[in-house]
């Protein structure tokens, strides 16, 4: 662990230095890359929470990240346009101030996740799989048939949204933006895996008919790990929608789920920075392999298999040197 | 008349045409070991999956210190005071013996949903979980991932977990399998000291173990109660002998 314990700080060092090298040589491509990173990463750790420390295998993790994506877009689209969202019960207005839409962002995908663990975690396995999966395949079509947000065509938000003092439109400043939030989503899963709850949901992926039977309510630890998981993933969706100041229907499908899982995967299951690492790798990959091929997702596959075969628990693994009975 | 703790009355299991248990009636006594013996496939298992609530019976109660508990959910039946072993050790694998007792002390102290402070630093679950391995002579080992314990241990192991439960009664399913003389041995003393607490329904083929401990005798077969009684009894009926022992003691 100690070795992957530095890796994991020359992680950290690289997300301050890249971002800072593309502002001093101007190349502020390579900032909106790491942002990419850093957003996607907090998307993958959301997920790993479930599926990596409780054995939750979600599929339907779009469906958090595309509603984060649409009620920032939707409210930013709104407040641009001075309109109204409602006018009936009472007088809803939209915003576009990241203060107002990240509490809401948060409480929406808290409330959907809430709404299908309840429905999908009395199930288990590929019925669990199916589940989830269904959930955001329905989130996707129902994106695609609204046409007052654009329909299958998305919507463009044009400003990204403001915070008070800081200018959000200076590419290294919304970089910034993205790293605080990545250290804060670090350091509550941090917080929660070395907690009691840690111990009560990472014990249930092992053994969950043992933990039952030491009296621990498997369902409710299930469902908030899952509440948890999706709203920090539907965070990540909001500032990506304000990275690309554009929403649409794509990140709401199940290939979107895919590469959250394929992130987890890459990086290393249950592994803190595992998401991190998977998504800068996938980056990495799709521009470069993506500059020679279309198909360079092929290359990607053939990595996972390779990944699955001889590393198994990921990237972060090969950094890994455990001493035995390590605590 | 002593006073039952746990009273089971006609309880009944059927796959298709099959009975696994058939009206079983049994009940366990404050202060008591009663020892549930019988062939393999006798239903002895079944039985204790019935009463902890993993498998739902067809028909029968079941009464838990005078509160009818024969419709709660199996969560709701340990955190109410059944605890248990498993035939086949059930641990968490890759938690070290000491993680494996504490997360057994987490609903008793009320902190399953506990979430930013770090289990390490909670001293009275490890000294508590510390308390327990020593009972069970799995102190030295208290560090090593549980998957990683010999077969002996992960049966001493499981002793730990239904103990640190501290429940009404425990129900053990064949807890001195595969244990050498000493781990045997252990398990008798210890078990005579902790029935006072909690009285032991104990599933268990060791019969030297069953007759040095059992207050009281179940025998089991095809599903059915075929005697219950005291050592001495059991060891005198000629159908147990039939059935079961086949053998003169």
């Amino acid at each position: 662990m100690i070795v992957e314990k530095i890796f994991n700080k020359w992680i950290l060092f690289f997300l301050f230095l890249i971002p800072v090298l593309g502002f001093i040589f101007e190349e502020p491509y390579y900032i909106t890359l790491t942002t990419k990173v850093v957003i996607l990463g907090i998307a993958g750790i959301g997920l790993n929470l479930a599926l990596g420390y409780c054995g939750l295998i979600s599929f339907g993790h779009a469906a958090f990240f595309g509603l984060g994506g649409y009620v920032t877009g939707i409210l930013s689209f709104h407040a641009l346009n001075s309109e109204l969202i409602f006018s009936w019960p009472f007088v809803t207005s939209g915003s576009s101030e990241m203060l107002v839409i990240w509490p809401i962002v948060i409480l929406s995908s808290a409330f959907l996740a809430l709404i299908i663990g309840l429905l999908s975690l009395r199930t288990t396995g590929v019925y669990f799989i199916m589940i989830t999966l269904a959930f955001a395949q329905m989130l996707y079509f129902f994106a695609i048939s609204w046409p007052n947000y654009g329909g299958e065509d998305g919507l463009s938000i044009y400003m990204r949204n403001s915070l008070p003092i800081i200018n959000t439109m200076d590419p290294l400043t919304f970089y910034f933006i993205c790293l605080c939030w990545l250290l804060i989503v670090i350091f509550i899963s941090a917080k929660l895996i070395n907690s009691s709850f840690g111990m009560a949901f990472q014990a249930i992926k092992q053994n969950e008919e043992r933990v039952k039977s030491v009296g621990i309510e498997t369902f409710k630890v299930k469902l908030l790990v899952f509440v948890i998981s999706g709203t920090i993933t539907g965070l990540a969706g909001s500032l990506y929608t304000d990275l690309n100041r554009f929403i649409s229907p794509s990140v709401l499908n199940w290939q979107m789920s895919g590469e959250i899982m394929v992130f987890v995967i890459l990086g290393g299951i249950a592994r803190l920075y595992g998401p991190l690492v998977g998504a800068a790798f996938f980056i990495v990959l799709e521009q470069t392999l993506g500059g020679y091929t279309e198909n360079w997702q092929f290359w990607l596959g053939l990595i996972l298999i390779l990944e699955i075969l001889y590393v198994r628990t990921g990237i972060l693994s090969l950094f890994e040197k455990k001493f035995k009975y390590e605590k | 008349m002593k006073n039952k703790i746990l009273n089971i009355k006609n309880l009944s299991k059927s796959y298709g045409a099959f009975k696994v248990t058939d009206e079983i009636t049994i009940d366990l006594h404050f202060d008591e070991i009663h020892a549930l013996i019988g062939p393999n496939g006798a239903g002895k298992s079944t039985l204790i999956k019935q009463i902890v609530g993993s498998v739902k019976h067809d028909i029968g109660s079941i009464i838990l210190d005078q509160e009818d508990i024969t419709d709660l959910s199996d969560v709701e039946r340990a955190k109410i005071g059944i605890s248990r072993t498993f035939q086949v050790s059930s641990i968490i694998p890759q938690f070290s013996a000491i993680d494996n007792i504490v997360l057994s002390l987490l609903d008793k102290s009320r902190k399953t949903f506990q979430m930013f402070k770090s289990i390490r630093n909670n001293k009275e679950l490890y000294s508590n979980a510390n308390k327990i391995l020593k009972e069970i002579e799995l102190f030295e080992k208290r560090d090593i991932s549980a998957s990683d314990l010999s077969h002996g241990d992960r049966r001493k192991l499981e002793v730990g977990l239904a103990l640190a439960m501290d429940p009404k009664v425990f129900l053990f399913d064949e807890p001195m399998a595969g244990l050498d003389e000493s781990g045997t041995n252990m398990m008798i003393n210890l078990f005579k000291k902790i029935k006072s607490n909690s009285p032991i329904l104990l599933i268990e083929h060791d019969m030297d173990a069953v007759f040095a401990l059992a207050d009281r005798v179940s025998v089991i077969n095809y599903g059915k109660i075929v005697a219950t009684g005291t050592v001495d009894e059991i060891r005198r009926n000629e159908l147990v002998r039939d059935v079961y022992l086949g053998y003169e003691i």
